[in-house]
């Protein structure tokens, strides 16, 4: 039994508990609820009566289960007629569409322009008060909520293949909406059913209350409630008692939604929270800044055997292993693979930003920040990050329709990436602004500048996106596959708009993520090619190009469409995933030219020449 | 903008056109004489001189599409007539009626808000922490537990045991005005109370969505901090289906005060509301359905405006 199961366990069991009793109140030892005995009225609990008793000395016990039988009778009862039609026009509506559908979904909805209570009370008002004009008002009330229930399914189920076989084999179609159709849309009817009889309660009751719903003599709870409030002064724990019983069933009857809900739909679980937000620091905050200046001009940046693991679970689940990659001023390395290689998350641990359940398992990623020193990344807490962030090393993000905020002008999301690191304000940020939308080429920038995203064009919000990541500018640029969502013209603008950011900042280190080994051509100084989760091969773009130590490389650029070749060679099989990664060399399973002691252990990382590394035993015999 | 204003505003119009036809329609297709069902009193048949009296008064007697007419015309102009009762128009009461049950819900509105879009936020950040946990609880009580059992218990133990608020009644706001406040402070609170568990859980949903959106991590990555994101990036998109809920639960509240008011004995227009069902007044329940129903769509259509203003991608997509 699921956990989603189980959780249904409790609100069902008090359900049939509390059914149980007012289904047996003739046949249980009660009082009768019309007794009166008027020289105890108001006696407190006593062995005859257990609740005490009321106003006219009635027993309270007595009447709260009868009145629960009235109040369930209603809402169960209304419940099922409006599950009954509201199924019948919703089937109907979803099924045939055109004309039926305005007849039966759309007419139902018109009840949905009144509020509920209104409703309710207009239709009293011309039947009067009573157990079944209630019945019928909650009928009502309630039919447009099947009925569009049922109509969202029908359409979907409709659509299936099953369906549509049934009907091109001339099934009569209400053989299909009965046999097929309906047991699909059960589930939500299900939740419905329990969302409506909880929230019919609470409109019987509070009518009772009113005097207009159920009429006395008939016990109810609402009416408990309403009698109750006149006595406040004598017997306060009258009105304790109804309010317990109508507030717990319905509660209960909640409970029993939400956890419906949640078991007939796993998606529904929730994910979440945000790590980040919250002010506890998850390492020793004195991270990062040493003193020591070994050489004269360090490496911008020097990720040495970094690990990004799953924190979640029993076991962590390693996704990116030992990557080891050197960076220095100036210079462009393209981390490229397939997706699910890590190079995304890579380049999100340099940032600080890695989704809340990963985490850096090993290794160091040491940067040198303009202040001079060095600073482990690996040990910095969210407040560490945030004095790195946009100053010394940014970010651009893939997909910059999502990436901007929708409802921020471009000016306003520029500014405040500007005032993160600056005092710049009026008229000093306005033209910085202006001048940093001219550099990323977007045309008339000071009406640009007042658009929201959504009023650009895609490669208009990926130059915006490279101006906010630029507005300070970073020592280290990290561009995640920014011309990924962008069509082919757009693309080659919006590289040749990275190579003359590269032109115009020569200090500037540029990580460039991609899987397009003709962008890594045209714009990397080194190449990094990552494989599931490690870097098989690492060296000067030429040299790697020209001559490949992995034979993941070598496929790769075998399956780059040289000139007007008509076809693609893609690599067989497919990426391992991390919780069944191969013993050995990880791309053994996929490669042509691997011997048994490719699968036999790891390979050690190689150095073919200087500058370069290989993670294959037989580099030398590559082709 | 002004294209989807205007187009929202038309649906509306054709919207109030519906519900007038529909209590048109309810009051003369349904089976039966409703002169006589009105008359009748549980099963005892009604005096055929007073039905055929009523029958004359209520313009029963001409053809339906002259009725018809007559009732368009009649909300046209405002007159819903004269109530059964003591003869006054209608519209008079509803006009001195309708801004104190407004006020109730603006207060209610308030609270629920200032309580529960912080509330409901923080409960997003912890997720599944404890506090998540007690506040998801809070409000399935909240949630579950009937107006009119709220505002009997509230009253039972401010008014009734610590004797620090009055249990009800109403005095005008220009007679005394700090009178006046603390009167309406326990109506309005109760009904805060299922609003807030509203506002509570959908600013949490809302806020755990916008949370995984790919701007909030921009907004890390320009080193912005926690406060600025959260209030300028998170809260401030996660509140545009917030003020939705909001919007549309107040219209429903137009109508759902009734039971409040009765509690609080509140003068407002619900109340009289049920004395008129009560009564069975038909030209004040007419009257009354009828302001109700079209200030409901009224703040439908101001909801989906104020949408537009909040996120201008909207009135792009669906106009």
């Amino acid at each position: 039994m699921s956990r989603a199961t189980r959780k249904l366990l409790l609100p069902g069991a008090i359900i049939s508990v509390i059914v149980a009793l007012v289904l047996a109140a003739p046949i249980l030892p009660l009082p009768d609820v019309r007794g009166m005995d008027v020289t105890n009225r108001f006696a407190g609990p006593s062995a005859g009566h257990w609740l005490g008793q009321d106003e006219f000395g009635r027993d309270v016990l007595a009447r709260l289960i009868w009145g629960g039988r009235a109040s369930l009778f209603i809402a169960v009862g209304s419940a099922l007629a409006a599950a009954f039609i509201g199924t019948v026009l919703g089937l109907l509506g979803g099924y045939f569409r055109g004309a039926v559908e305005f007849l039966t979904v759309r007419a139902s909805e018109v009840v949905l322009c009144l509020p509920p209570l209104l409703l309710a009370l207009l239709v009293v008002t011309i039947l009067g008060a009573g157990t079944w004009p209630l019945i019928l008002a909650l009928t009502i009330l309630y039919t447009p909520n099947y009925a569009r229930v049922v109509y969202a399914a029908t359409l979907q189920i409709r659509a299936l293949d099953f369906v549509t076989a049934q009907r091109a084999m001339g099934t009569h179609p209400l053989t299909i909406l009965w046999r097929t159709i309906l047991p699909n849309v059960t589930p939500p009817l299900l939740v419905q059913m329990s969302l409506v009889v909880a929230s019919a309660m609470v409109i019987e009751s509070g009518l009772s209350f009113l005097g207009l719903g159920v009429v006395p003599p008939t016990p109810s709870w609402g009416l408990m409630i309403r009698a109750a409030r006149g006595a406040m002064e004598v017997a306060p724990l009258l009105l304790v008692w109804p309010s317990l019983a109508l507030a717990g069933t319905i509660l209960t009857f909640n409970l029993l939604c939400d956890r419906l809900q949640s078991a007939l739909d796993p998606r529904h679980v929730t994910a979440g929270g945000a790590l980040w937000l919250r002010r506890s620091p998850r390492r020793s905050g004195a991270a990062g800044v040493t003193g020591n200046h070994r050489a004269a001009n360090p490496p911008l940046l020097e990720i040495r055997d970094l690990s990004i693991s799953v924190e979640a679970g029993r076991q962590p689940l390693e996704l990116v292993h030992d990557v080891s990659i050197t960076l220095n001023p100036g210079e462009t390395l393209a981390l490229v693979g397939e997706s699910g290689s890590g190079k995304t998350l890579t380049s999100l641990a340099l940032m600080g930003l890695l989704p809340d359940m990963l985490g850096v398992s090993g290794g160091r990623m040491i940067c040198a920040p303009r202040q001079g020193g060095r600073i482990d990344l690996a040990q910095l807490d969210e407040d560490g990050f945030r004095g790195l962030r946009g100053g010394e090393i940014s970010m651009v993000f893939q997909d910059a329709a999502a990436a901007l905020n929708p409802v921020l002008r471009i000016a306003e999301q520029l500014a405040e990436a500007i005032r993160a690191r600056s005092d710049l304000r009026g008229p000093a940020l306005h033209s910085r602004m202006v001048e940093l939308l001219r550099q990323v080429g977007i045309p008339d920038p000071e009406r640009r500048l007042a658009a929201y995203p959504h009023e650009l064009s895609g490669g208009q919000r990926q130059r915006a996106m490279i101006a906010v990541a630029i507005a300070n500018n970073p020592r280290l640029l990290i561009a995640d596959e920014p011309t990924t969502a962008l069509d082919p013209t757009i693309q080659a603008q919006i590289l040749r708009l990275f190579q003359q950011l590269k032109r115009d900042t020569p200090e500037m280190g540029l990580i460039f993520v991609t899987h397009d080994l003709a962008v890594v051509a045209e714009i990397a100084d080194r190449v990094a090619v990552m494989y599931a989760g490690e870097v098989v091969e690492q060296g000067p773009v030429a040299e790697v190009f020209a001559r490949p130590r992995h034979p993941y490389t070598a496929a790769l650029i075998a399956s780059v469409p040289e000139g007007r070749a008509e076809r693609l060679t893609a690599i067989p099989g497919t990426v391992p995933q991390p919780h069944a990664m191969p013993p050995g060399c990880r791309f053994a399973p996929r490669c042509t030219q691997t011997r048994p002691a490719c699968s036999a252990r790891a390979p050690e990382v190689s150095i073919p020449a200087g500058g370069r590394m290989t993670r294959c035993i037989r580099w030398k015999e590559v082709t | 903008m002004l294209r989807y204003i205007a187009y929202r505003t038309l649906v509306a119009l054709f919207l109030v056109w519906i519900v007038v036809t529909a209590v048109f329609l309810l009051l003369h297709l349904i089976p039966g004489d409703p002169a006589e069902l009105l008359l009748s009193q549980g099963g005892i048949a009604a005096d055929p001189e007073a039905v055929a009296a009523l029958r004359e008064k209520m313009g029963l007697n001409a053809p339906l599409w002259q009725q018809y007419i007559a009732h368009m015309g009649g909300f046209l102009s405002g007159d819903f007539g004269e109530s059964f009762r003591d003869g006054t128009p209608v519209i008079g009461q509803i006009a001195l009626r309708l801004p104190r049950t407004l006020e109730v819900i603006a207060g209610a509105a308030l609270l629920a808000t200032i309580f529960g879009v912080p509330l409901g936020t923080y409960a997003a950040i912890r997720a599944d922490g404890k506090a998540d946990a007690l506040i998801s609880l809070l409000s399935s009580v909240a949630l579950s537990t009937p107006v009119f059992v709220v505002g009997s218990v509230v009253i039972l133990i401010f008014a009734q045991e610590l004797k620090i608020l009055p249990a009800g009644g109403f005095v005008p706001f220009s007679q005394n005005p700090l009178e006046h406040l603390k009167l309406l402070l326990l109506p309005a609170g109760t009904v805060a109370i299922a609003l807030w568990a509203v506002i509570t859980r959908m600013s949490r949903a809302s806020v755990l969505e916008v949370l995984q959106r790919d701007y909030v991590r921009t907004a890390r990555a320009k080193g912005l901090g926690r406060s600025r994101i959260l209030r300028r990036h998170v809260v401030r998109n996660a509140l545009i289906p917030v003020l939705t809920v909001l919007g549309l639960e107040m219209g429903t509240l137009i109508g759902g005060t009734v039971l409040v008011e009765f509690v609080f004995n509140w003068p407002g227009l619900s109340g009289y509301l049920v004395a008129a069902v009560d009564a069975r007044d038909y030209p004040e329940v007419v009257g009354i359905v009828m302001t109700i129903s079209v200030l409901f769509v009224f703040l439908n259509l101001v909801v989906d405006v104020v949408n537009a203003l909040l996120d201008p991608r909207i009135s792009l997509v669906k106009s």
